[in-house]
């Protein structure tokens, strides 16, 4: 008898629960995750060249901060930061503090902005560049595993290899160089806070710039 | 410009020319001429033809721009700017904030997602003159800055006059253009009864849910964020309801859980920037907030529901010869002291919560240091497989008697430092083994709650983990608490050994299926020099059978451990640490079988494109319930005919080796692992449609009869 009654209660005990993962089913949320990683989280691994034919990646440089910063000779949003020698200022003064930057160019073939490893060189000493190196991803694949959606689309790694910063240059959503002065630089506050050791203030910004042009 | 403020009567597009040419002459900002075309026209309209003093009116600025290139929305999306408007005016002249037109949503290649005006915008403002004015006409004029953009973006500015006579009286003007553009403006929220809107937080969402049957009845139905400027947000998805209620759920990567709101407008129509839509305006205020996401309402039953998948588990047949043994235990415990028998119970129970609340903080932790977080992950990395093969390679030679591991009282107290309470030590263990083993089997039972949970917060995961623990410990729990329901067990006895041996072949046949995934993982190879460690470690177990036991000399049983040891950790080092290490990947395993195609994200987009309906099957060597699914309903004659005849493009996403762009969906998904099974139908604008973990071959017809033809023939 007592066997019967087990039986019973199990049987409902199933009955209850395939209700429950109906009704479980129906409240999952869905899908719909900003696809940029998380700032805190760890910098995602890239693998590619650059203008000198090196191979560039995250894991090389644990051990360093490392700025991401996205690319596009022809957008103007771009234009203002190298026209002004803002970018190049930048690069220099942090490069010289063994903070490693690259400048990824992810335009593809046939679209604005995309470079060949020669015409890249050429940018270089045209633009006067310090950054540490010009990568290229015409494929796009760099670009799109950090969710970089500007030019200028900014990152910033912390020497354990976690994104301390995400968003744009600057406060100031313009293409005029005029708003330079003005601006907040949001990549030298957060790489300044966080040499000192303090949290980063403003971790995530909204980036502006150029839609990066992908293919 | 002027001529438009002054000649009321003639059609817009005249005074939009009129403007142009006056344009060549004053502009002064930068000339916007890309391969020999301006691109953007700008110039300044008025709705009345003459100024009274103190009475309000309407400025617009008309931006006219050449086909296929945009200019922006007050909140540009991924990239942009929005246009800007700077008026010089005369002291005592007051301007409103820009009335902006609903925008179209373009999507840009790379998932960027902008809000702007294709063709021709006309952007409104309201203008306050001063109550007196002496002079007999005005002259006001304002510079316009706006990013046009196509392929690519260029800057453009443009100082542009208005020119308006003085009157007492005046009279409409522009009235055309206006009008059009005043019903492409949001309207206000309507009454609640309308339209009743919330907001709330979840983790990295906002959920904006609309209770409004008008809103329910349009096809398309979007909403389009004004966000603060530090607040950071990805694109709104879209989800019908059932009663009237839609939901929309946006991204929102500001951490600060106080950004429980946006303002933005929510706009409606036959279709997707069709012509004929309409908006409205949600500010914060018309909107409910609320911090706690849908988990207060659900948290009850998901819980419970936790607590019977937990349960349910111990039914299982990974499990289930762990848990025999444990019956075995109550069994012959059944004549002994309450407290023996709760002492053991109580271990074993706390086997199982170690494991569950372990597993639960490890998944908090990767969860907050940001990685992905998956369903039996573990068995996503090969050398968890290896280890478990030997875990359960051991207990299954412990089981046929090749050797125990609890020996009687002091034999192993010297060897292990354990006291005499070897048994409740053991008894943990067991529930921890149980449990380990039960983790291939939770997927049926548990997915879904899992997924619920996992974009939870840390502490959700937490309470669902130890409900689980709770549900499969619930039985031991009352049989050790109410010895006297161990009547109902049989009584102990010879036949006891024989099932023991039984349950042996079953953890044998575990260690087949474990081994299945090694191969699957990382080819014939590697289940060869897994086979090869683990008859290493059969060897060694047998030696421990054989010599380690309480009438071989203290000598023979350290040389033999010794001996052990050695076999175990050569063989580990050269089978799994060399050989083993050395194979490769498996290319893409089992994937290219029958009418399937393996997944690429390349793959899905382009098949997408052409404009074929997709089935998606992700899967995993390790997963059961995918191989359960696959045999009774993915590759049966009907469902197969099915898909053939609807013209779906079956692809297999295979996730055995935890593939980064495949988890990238599953998360899209909102799915912590396989299976996953989505349908994209045919059409760009399709949404695509998730079927539960366990399909019915219903499940699959049913849905396929709905599905549009396929737009391309195949």
């Amino acid at each position: 008898m007592k066997k019967k009654l087990l039986i019973t209660l199990l049987i409902l005990a199933a009955f209850t629960a395939l209700y429950f993962l109906r009704e479980a089913r129906r409240m999952t949320p869905g899908r719909g995750a900003p696809d940029s990683p998380a700032v805190g989280t760890n910098a995602p691994e890239f693998s590619v060249t650059d203008s000198k034919g090196k191979t560039q990646s995250v894991s090389q440089y644990k051990g360093k901060y490392v700025v991401l910063e996205w690319f596009n000779p022809e957008c103007p949003f771009v234009k203002k930061h190298y026209g002004s020698g803002n970018m190049q200022k930048l690069q220099e003064e942090f490069t010289g503090k063994d903070i490693v930057w690259l400048t990824i160019d992810s335009s593809a073939p046939g679209k604005q902005g995309h470079l060949t490893a020669e015409e890249a060189n050429e940018k270089i000493t045209k633009l006067k560049m310090k950054s540490t190196a010009l990568v290229l991803d015409p494929d796009g694949k760099t670009g799109q595993t950090y969710g970089a959606k500007n030019t200028p689309h900014m990152f910033v790694i912390n020497p354990e290899g976690k994104i301390i910063y995400e968003g744009a240059i600057d406060s100031r959503n313009s293409t005029s160089a005029a708003d330079i002065p003005s601006s907040t630089n949001y990549v030298k506050v957060a790489l300044e806070e966080s040499l000192a050791g303090k949290p980063v203030s403003n971790p995530i910004t909204r980036p502006y710039g150029c839609s990066v042009k992908y293919k | 410009m002027v001529s438009s403020g002054m000649n009321a009567g003639r059609p817009a597009r005249s005074a939009f020319f009129a403007a142009v040419l006056l344009l060549g002459l004053l502009c002064t900002g930068r000339a916007q001429v890309y391969e020999g075309r301006e691109l953007v026209q700008a110039s300044l309209l008025a709705d009345v033809n003459a100024v009274v003093p103190g009475k309000p009116f309407t400025v617009g600025l008309l931006l006219h721009m050449v086909p296929h290139w945009h200019t922006y929305w007050k909140f540009p999306g991924d990239a942009g700017i929005p246009t800007e408007i700077k008026w010089n005016l005369p002291p005592g002249w007051k301007v409103g904030e820009i009335q902006w037109p609903i925008p179209l949503r373009l999507d840009e290649p790379g998932d960027i997602e902008i809000y702007g005006y294709h063709d021709e915008v006309l952007l409104l403002q309201e203008v306050t003159p001063p109550s007196s004015l002496t002079e007999s006409a005005v002259k006001l004029s304002a510079e316009a800055n706006w990013l046009v953009c196509e392929k690519i973006c260029i800057p453009g500015s443009a100082k542009l006059p208005l020119e308006l006579p003085v009157a007492g009286q005046n009279g409409a003007a522009n009235e055309e253009i206006f009008s059009r553009y005043r019903r492409f403006l949001p309207q206000n929220w309507p009454d609640p009864k309308v339209a009743g809107a919330s907001w709330k937080r979840n983790g990295s969402e906002l959920l904006l849910s609309v209770e409004s049957a008008a809103l329910a009845n349009y096809p398309a139905a979007e909403f389009f964020p004004l966000p603060e400027a530090n607040v950071v947000v990805g694109h709104p998805k879209f989800e019908k309801g059932a009663d009237g209620k839609v939901t929309f759920r946006v991204p929102i990567e500001t951490a600060d859980e106080k950004a429980a709101s946006l303002n933005g407008i929510v706009v409606f129509g036959e279709s997707a920037n069709g012509v004929a839509r309409n908006a409205w305006a949600l500010s914060k205020s018309n909107a409910a907030v609320s911090t706690i996401g849908p988990i207060e309402s659900g948290l009850a039953k998901f819980l419970l529901f936790g607590f019977l998948g937990g349960f349910i588990l111990n039914l299982m047949p990974c499990v289930l010869p762990v848990i025999s043994l444990k019956i075995f235990g109550f069994i012959q415990h059944a004549g002994q002291s309450r407290r023996r028998i709760l002492r053991s119970g109580v271990a074993f129970i706390a086997g199982i919560f170690a494991w569950f609340i372990g597993l639960a903080l490890l998944l908090i932790l990767l969860k907050s240091i940001g990685r992905e977080i998956t369903w039996a992950f573990q068995f996503t990395n090969p050398y968890f497989v290896v280890g478990m093969s030997a875990v359960v390679l051991v207990f299954a030679l412990n089981l046929f008697g090749v050797f125990e591991i609890s020996l009687p009282q002091s034999a192993n107290r010297g060897l292990l430092g354990w006291t005499a309470q070897e048994g409740d030590a053991g008894s943990f263990f067991q529930g921890v083994f149980a449990t380990v083993l039960a983790t291939p089997c939770t997927a049926p039972f548990l997915g879904t709650a899992l997924g619920f949970a996992f974009t939870q917060s840390g502490w959700m995961i937490l309470l669902m983990f130890v409900a689980i623990a709770a549900g499969m410990s619930s039985p031991y729990l009352l049989l050790s608490a109410q010895p006297a329901w161990l009547r109902l067990l049989p009584k102990p006895g010879a036949w006891m050994e024989r099932v023991k041996q039984l349950m042996g072949f079953f953890l044998l046949a575990t260690l087949l299926f474990l081994l299945w995934v090694v191969g699957a993982e990382r080819g014939v190879e590697a289940i060869i020099w897994t086979s090869c460690f683990l008859l290493a470690l059969s060897l060694a177990c047998w030696m421990k059978g054989a010599f380690v036991v309480p009438t071989a000399s203290f000598t023979a049983r350290i040389v033999t451990i010794v001996l052990m040891l050695v076999l175990v950790i050569g063989s580990a080092w050269y089978f799994i640490g060399d050989k083993f290490a050395a194979t490769k990947l498996a290319a893409s395993g089992p994937v290219a079988d029958g009418d399937w195609q393996p997944f690429t994200p390349q793959r899905l987009a382009s098949e997408l494109e052409q404009g074929h309906a997709v089935f998606v099957d992700f899967t995993a060597a390790w997963c059961l319930t995918c191989k359960f699914n696959e045999a009774t309903v993915l590759e049966t004659s009907a469902v197969r005919d099915a898909f053939r005849r609807h013209g779906v493009v079956k692809i297999k996403a295979d996730w055995t080796n935890a593939d980064p762009e495949i988890t990238k969906i599953l998360r899209q998904f909102g799915r912590p692992g396989v299976p996953m099974y989505v349908l994209y139908p045919a059409g760009k604008n399709a949404e695509p449609f998730l079927f539960p973990e366990l399909l019915t071959q219903s499940m699959i017809l049913d849905k396929l009869e709905t599905i549009p033809p396929n737009l391309a023939p195949k």
